[in-house]
């Protein structure tokens, strides 16, 4: 009884091993990217990923699949709604399709986006405000052994409005491998070179160099619950040591006109120590202040500070306060 | 061999018999979803924006929510959340709620995402919704005060 059972099992698993030899070097190229160093606000820029397949395929055997594509971008550039992928290849060109987010990664449970972001993270950039956003070609290519080809995703995407320092994700991968977690064969990503963004609207937003002082999340309006982070690992300054760090903090409601100050070292104003040389403070504006109902910030202007009030560092370990603007989109 | 084979037989006949004996039992019995009572005073144990969790952080203690029986709800003072004082609240559906819906005493009223989950045996009420901006969502999990009396 047990012996037909016993040999179907050893049947799987040699079909198993089987297949796995068969496509065990099968695969992409790495991948790499071309991006400007440089666009304008608004401008629409190209991208152009770089990679390639190599089919190893024992016998007669066959891979299909279609290709699957992806970046990360600043959430703001809303490039949902206008980038536009194409590839280009020896077994064909074609326009890719945005993945719908009710379509599923099977691996991660999550929409193909999602899984994206959880898997690939935000590289090298430091404040997240970012989504991953995958594509499909509508296609799919069959290869034989040995079948290599060289494969371009041409990515045209405006850059928004703001001005920034941003590094860009990219990702190819194979429809029908997914993204598992420790396939390093069928998926590729990689993040670009700094990309400054000229001539926009508002500060400059530095997602790539260590700040002083950083804001969480980068979008927010004054009923948000917003961190301010103190990296004192950045740079040398006069809080250098110090174990207890404070906040002192204005805000200035649409007219510009400075409507509250806290700035003295209270539990109230005091930051949390986190990781490394990072002190934090998470504060819900509208309370921190005790605004009443008619009452809108729309900016903020902050110095860190030691117990004594005395010493104190501003924007870039100046006399200039950190500045923040609340704001949406 | 032989021995495990009847041995199979005899599991199976007998297994059959109490199935079927209990079939007339079994489809008799109607279940139907409770109707989701949330009255009662919940505390917030966690909450998350983004999906981080900032409960270790902040001072979430007296961040407290009540429900009467009356179909009225008050917060326990001034915190981060959609509404504020006091007002009515409605379940969008009382067996299978998916949204819990706010109206404040100025009429301003809220739709948030609504989960009422048992995690490690306690029952929570998890709420979902923006405070500010759109792009940034905000978790708050809450257990039942005094739940285990």
């Amino acid at each position: 009884m047990r012996k037909p059972i016993q040999n179907l099992i050893y049947l799987y698993i040699i079909i198993g091993s089987a297949v796995t030899l068969l496509l065990m070097h099968c695969g992409l190229k790495a991948l790499t990217v071309t991006v400007p160093q440089q666009a304008k606000a608004g401008e629409q820029v190209t991208f152009v990923m770089h990679s390639g397949a190599e089919p190893r395929i024992e016998g007669s055997g066959k891979y299909t699949t279609q290709l699957v594509a992806g970046m990360m971008v600043p959430k703001s550039w809303n490039a949902r709604k206008n980038a536009v992928l194409t590839f280009t290849s020896p077994k064909g060109n074609g326009t890719m399709r945005l993945i719908a987010d009710s379509e599923i990664e099977p691996v991660s449970g999550l929409s193909w986006h999602q899984a994206a972001k959880k898997m690939f993270g935000i590289g090298p950039n430091l404040v997240d405000d970012f989504e991953w956003i995958i594509y499909r070609s509508t296609q799919s290519y069959t290869f034989a052994n040995n079948e290599d080809i060289n494969f371009d995703v041409k990515v045209e995407c405006h850059v928004g409005h703001e001005n920034m320092l941003v590094r860009l994700g990219f990702y190819v991968g194979s429809s029908i491998e997914n993204l598992r977690p420790n396939d390093t064969d069928y998926k590729k990503f990689t993040f670009s070179n700094v990309l400054e963004v000229v001539d926009g609207e508002g500060d400059l937003i530095d997602f790539v160099n260590p700040q002083l002082g950083t804001v969480q999340p980068v979008k927010s309006s004054d009923n948000d619950i917003i961190t301010l982070s103190f990296n004192s690992g950045v740079s040398s300054t006069v809080l250098d040591g110090q174990q207890d760090i404070y906040l002192h903090v204005s805000a200035f409601d649409e007219k510009d006109e400075r409507i509250a100050t806290v700035n003295i070292q209270q539990d109230k104003s005091k930051l949390i120590k986190s990781a490394g040389k990072k002190f934090l403070i998470d504060l819900w504006p509208r309370g921190y202040f005790e605004l009443s109902k008619d009452q809108q910030i729309t900016r903020l202007e902050y110095f860190f500070t030691d117990l004594s009030g005395e010493k104190v560092v501003g924007y870039g370990n100046t006399d200039e306060p950190f500045k923040y603007t609340f704001r949406c989109e | 061999m032989k021995f495990n084979l009847s041995k199979i037989w005899i599991l199976l006949i007998v297994g059959f018999t109490l199935f079927t004996a209990c079939e007339d039992d079994m489809s008799s019995i109607t279940s139907q979803e409770a109707f989701k009572d949330i009255t009662g005073s919940w505390q917030v144990i966690q909450l998350k924006r983004n999906g981080e969790d900032l409960s270790e952080r902040m001072n979430l203690h007296d961040f407290r929510m009540d429900f009467k029986e009356d179909g009225t709800y008050s917060l326990a003072e001034k915190l981060p959340f959609l509404t504020q004082g006091t007002g009515n609240y409605e379940l969008n559906d009382p067996q299978y709620p998916f949204s819990l819906i706010l109206t404040s005493e100025q009429q301003e009223s809220h739709t948030v995402k609504f989960q009422f989950p048992v995690v490690d045996g306690r029952r929570q009420l998890s709420l979902t919704f923006s405070l500010g901006c759109t792009s940034n969502s905000y978790e708050y999990n809450f257990e039942r005060v005094n739940q285990d009396q």
